[in-house]
This record gives structure tokens, C-alpha cells and sequence, in this order.
């Protein structure tokens, strides 16, 4: 787990870091994704909805493309997925408590799981590790963004 | 590539200011979810496009300004046409308006809305 600029990011998950998601394989070749805390930040602090868009299940939804969207009272926008993929299935907590994406961004409040069509490709593309929390410390320190 | 074209036709103005952000809000949500979104404003609606003019509507007190919402979705890729003839009922000039809309006659929205998947009204 670390900590860059007040965001809890843990260094085993992959980043897309352009759009603040993350995805995490959890066997059988299941990817789950979800939004980071800087996402969270980004975001207001406070969600009214997070819906994943169903029109999608069963799917291949391209990387970089929506999967969910996020609002708040003053604020909409897409959920980006880190990999390209089959959308198998959404965080059916998310409906009774959108929240559980800042709360627990990289736990309870997962977004969506997806079959990857190209997971060794991309995996390549996103950041990981410690140098992937340095290029995500130089895209927050490039936006002027924290989480204290 | 947008999954699909959908349509938001606005005809709510400055008299009815709770009726004026949500139709922005959602074409901005509607952006988020990939699919390509056009505005047509017509009747009151037009009146929104007036420079200046949404800076000063409140759908809530103390709350944003429509221009806000406004904003928000030309900056999401929201495209705004505007009916020619709701700007005569208004005697409004092309110049009177924020320079992102585009002027289209009333036969353009019956050709965008049959492009559409989905046409709201508002």
C-alpha cells in the first residue's frame, strides 16, 4: 500500500493512469476493475449513482472506453475500463451504496469484472508497481491534484 | 466512435429555471456513456443561448447557475443547433448568441431526431 500526495494507492493493482481506474487480475482470468482514490477526489467526495452500463454485459468493451458512469449533484462522468474485455458483470452493491467507491475504492467498491481479450498486451500499457505510482505522482503533481 | 446518436429537444427557458439545468446534466451523462449527443433548442429553449443570459438563471437558490451545466456539456462534445425561426419569435440575431451553436432550420431537427435513437423533450 502506499500513499502518494494523501491518495491510498496500492502498488499492485495496474493503472490506466490518464483516467485514474485500476484493474486487478482475481483468477481464472478475471479482471476486476474499479476507480482510484484520486478518481474519488476528483470526483467531489460524494456520488449520487455509479452505474455500470448494461447495454454492455456480455460485450467487449475497448479499453479506454466507458463502462459505468459516475454522478453527483453537480458532476457526471465516465468510468474509462483499464482493459479491453468481455463485461461479465457489475458490483451489484454499488446500486444501494455508490459510495462504497470512495469508501473503498480498491475493496467493497469494485466496479465491474471483465474476461480480458488482451490482457499480455495491454498489461504493457498500464502502471504498476513503483514505477508505476511514479508516473502516476507525475500526472498528479502535473494536474495539481491530492487527496489531503 | 459513439455507440449511437441521441437527441435532447429543449424548449424550456428563463421563465421555468428549474427546467433548465437537468436537460444539460443529462446530455453530458449521456456523453459519458459514449453515446454522440446533439441539443436542438427551440421556442424558449433559444432564449438560453443568449449571451449572458444563462449566467443569470438559478434552478436552485444558491445553488449553480445553468451556465454551469451549460458549459459542462459543450465542453463534454454536447452538440447545440438552434431552430432559425424560434430566433424570430425571440428577434434574436445570430450574434446575439454564444458562438458554439449552430443555426439550423426546423427541417434539420425532424433529420437529426430520425438519426436519433432516442429524442427527449424538455
Amino acid at each position: 500500500m502506499s500513499n502518494i500526495r494523501g491518495c491510498n494507492l496500492p502498488d499492485d493493482l495496474f493503472y490506466l493512469v490518464e483516467k485514474h481506474v485500476w484493474a486487478k487480475p482475481i483468477g481464472n482470468g478475471v479482471i476486476r476493475v474499479g476507480m482510484t482514490s484520486v478518481a474519488g477526489k476528483l470526483s467531489g467526495g460524494k456520488l449520487a449513482a455509479v452505474t455500470v452500463k448494461t447495454k454492455n454485459l456480455g460485450t467487449e468493451v475497448k479499453q479506454g472506453k466507458s463502462l459505468a458512469t459516475i454522478e453527483s449533484s453537480k458532476f457526471v462522468g465516465p468510468v474509462p475500463t483499464p482493459v479491453s474485455g468481455v463485461l461479465l458483470r457489475a458490483n451489484e452493491k454499488l446500486a444501494d451504496n455508490p459510495n462504497i467507491v470512495i469508501a473503498d475504492p480498491y475493496g467493497e467498491g469494485w466496479i465491474a469484472e471483465i474476461q480480458p481479450t488482451d490482457w499480455e498486451g495491454e498489461k504493457s500499457t498500464l502502471a504498476t508497481g513503483q514505477a508505476g505510482l511514479a508516473a502516476y505522482q507525475v500526472k498528479m503533481e502535473a494536474d495539481g491534484v491530492s487527496c489531503n | 466512435m459513439a455507440d449511437d446518436k441521441v437527441m435532447i429537444v429543449m424548449t424550456s427557458g428563463p421563465d421555468t429555471p428549474r427546467r433548465c439545468a437537468t436537460p444539460f446534466f443529462f446530455a453530458s451523462l449521456a456523453v459519458a456513456m459514449e453515446y454522440d449527443v446533439t441539443m436542438f433548442f427551440t421556442i424558449d429553449g433559444t432564449l438560453l443561448l443568449k449571451k449572458g443570459v444563462a449566467e443569470t438563471i438559478f434552478p436552485k437558490t444558491g445553488g449553480e447557475p445553468v451556465s454551469k451545466f451549460l458549459r459542462d456539456a459543450l465542453e463534454n462534445g454536447v452538440k447545440f443547433l438552434a431552430c432559425t425561426a424560434s430566433m424570430e419569435l425571440h428577434d434574436l440575431q445570430p450574434s446575439d448568441l454564444i458562438p458554439e451553436v449552430q443555426m439550423v432550420g426546423g427541417a434539420s431537427m425532424w433529420q437529426v431526431a430520425e438519426d436519433s435513437k432516442t429524442v427527449l423533450t424538455f
